[in-house]
């Protein structure tokens, strides 16, 4: 998409994603190999486990202090491409270049203990998401203000109600020390005035030179978030490019269809 | 496959960290060094068990003291002095508490970490990490409870007054070479539960075989002088065997038991690593 002068941030040549249905991929159950040692066949005849490519030929690159938008229906692929710029799933074929660390958030609270305290949680899943001890203590109040959690910082999380819960896991995840963010959705929590207040900090983030890969249904949020965006269509990429072009084509394609 | 250009995680603003991310491997690396570069994740694991474990309990960490004496005075009821098993001269109580305190962990971290890839399932899914650390974190959280059971074996021994001779130093090695083959099997047993949970059936099964394939309610001088060498296969042996010599001044193991046990530790610990590595791609794809 765009002609890099400086090297991206981000560079996905070719990335393939291949998935089997119905086996888990580790291999068949043992009755099922044992059928087969006896020549039985039970399931289908020719192909027992049917494939199906999540995410083929998939390439971008993403320059370095954007904002990528990702746009697709459900199962286009987004959400694993994400995973696989993670390191959650590795690819099946094609690689990611990624300069800078990686910072993954792909679900609030992940990592959060529910017999652990709000202040525990931030300490814990701060250094899950990779961060050191001077990080956080560093950035902890910060946490603790963004959340609005208060006078529960030291209650077992537990205790909390789901929008406390999920403000104070945001905040935890989107204070982490990472070049490259990846954000799955996870703008729809809380309120209103919650998301505004998110979509400001990730505006904060990219300023401090960081990239974000961003995936959202939301089209208000995409079009004022994002510098540029790509389409995804059952795990091709459609388009890449200018962010209004983008909705306008993800758009033609939920109504058009 | 992942490969790094540069390692650490210097977060300067010059020149970042270069990842490169591929499909598997065939033949995956051992990746040692990422799993120095990802060790901080290990403490978290630990701190959180730990913080977690004896929550909403009334005696607390206690329990690690009571738990082995509560299994003493059973067995000493019904093994040393209903069934009269030998005990190589030690008072019942003593043989047996020697060998509890041991077991209680192993077997703990052998139903924990065996378990531990698929009861973390959604930081599996969700954060990356090298896996291999549930496994690792349940064997050296488990030291805390090891040294809450050595306090309960201490106040046995203040009691019946033995005291430990020198060979009281080789203790951390015997631990060491315990834990080194639970952590192996447990890598195998962990890696192989995510894709058939029939190992989360099996594991009270193979629990119970290995504890009676050591030393801890008999001792090893029961087995037939013909069966020894097949018996030391089973490194537990020489780690209870080791423990009571140490701690009590029984026989001490002969250099065979020590090979083949250390051996025997060693190929478990490095095979279960291997398989765990060539796993782990499939993971967060199956669990």
């Amino acid at each position: 998409m765009t002609v890099a002068q400086a090297p991206p941030a981000v560079r996905v040549l070719g990335l393939g994603k291949r998935y089997q249905i119905g086996a888990p991929p580790g291999g068949s159950t043992v009755y099922e190999r044992i059928g087969s040692a006896l020549g039985q066949r039970s399931r289908a005849p020719s192909d027992p486990h049917p494939t199906i490519w999540a995410l083929k030929d998939v390439s971008f690159d993403v320059p370095r202090g954007e904002v990528l938008g990702i746009l697709g229906r459900n199962g286009s692929g987004k959400s694993t491409l994400m995973k696989i710029l993670a390191r959650i799933t590795a690819p099946t074929e094609g690689t990611v270049e990624a300069y800078g660390r990686v910072g993954a958030l792909l679900e609030v609270g992940t990592g959060f203990h529910p017999e652990l305290t709000g202040r525990e949680n931030i300490a814990l899943s701060g250094a899950i998401l990779g961060m050191s001890r001077e990080d956080i203590d560093a950035v902890q109040d910060r946490i603790i203000d963004f959340s609005e959690i208060g006078r529960f910082l030291d209650t077992p999380v537990k205790y909390y109600s789901s929008g406390m819960f999920t403000r104070l896991a945001f905040s935890v995840s989107i204070y982490l020390d990472a070049e490259i963010l990846l954000i799955d959705e996870v703008l729809a929590v809380g309120d209103a005035a919650f998301q505004v207040k998110c979509q400001e900090r990730i505006r904060e983030a990219v300023g401090e030179g960081r990239t974000v890969l961003f995936i959202s249904h939301s089209m208000a949020a995409v079009t004022s978030l994002c510098d540029s965006a790509i389409v995804l269509d059952q795990g091709v990429l459609r388009f890449a490019g200018a962010t209004s072009d983008a909705v306008d084509l993800y758009t033609q394609q939920i109504l058009g269809m | 496959m992942v490969t790094r250009a540069r390692s650490g995680r210097s977060t300067g603003s010059t020149a970042p960290v270069k990842t490169v991310i591929g499909p598997p491997a065939r033949r995956p690396s051992l990746a040692l060094g990422e799993l120095w570069r990802y060790r901080s994740i290990c403490a978290v694991l630990v701190r959180r068990s730990l913080m977690v474990r004896y929550r909403q309990t009334v005696v607390g960490a206690a329990w690690a003291m009571i738990q082995p004496l509560l299994m003493m005075v059973v067995f000493t009821i019904f093994f040393g002095i209903l069934a009269r098993i030998q005990s190589e001269g030690l008072p019942y109580a003593v043989f047996v508490m020697i060998g509890l305190t041991i077991w209680q962990v192993i077997g703990k971290v052998l139903n924990e970490a065996s378990l531990s890839v698929v009861a973390n399932g959604g930081l599996v899914k969700k954060i990356y990490f090298p896996r291999a650390y549930f496994p690792i974190a349940s064997a050296l959280g488990s030291l805390v409870d090891l040294a809450w059971g050595a306090l309960a074996l201490a106040a046995l021994l203040v009691i019946y007054q033995i005291v430990p001779g020198w060979g009281l130093i080789l203790v951390p090695v015997l631990v060491a070479i315990a834990l080194a083959a639970v952590l192996g099997i447990s890598m195998w047993l962990a890696a192989l539960n995510v894709t058939y949970r029939d190992v989360a059936q099996l594991l009270p099964f193979i629990t119970q075989v290995w504890m009676f394939t050591t030393p801890i309610l008999y001792p090893s001088t029961l087995i037939p002088t013909e069966f020894l060498p097949l018996y030391w296969l089973n490194p537990m042996v020489l780690v209870v065997d080791g423990m009571r010599w140490a701690i009590a001044g029984t026989t001490a193991p002969p250099l065979q038991e020590w090979i083949q046990g250390i051996a025997v530790a060693a190929f478990l610990l490095g095979f279960g690593y291997a398989f765990f590595r060539q796993r782990e791609p499939q993971f967060s794809d199956t669990v």
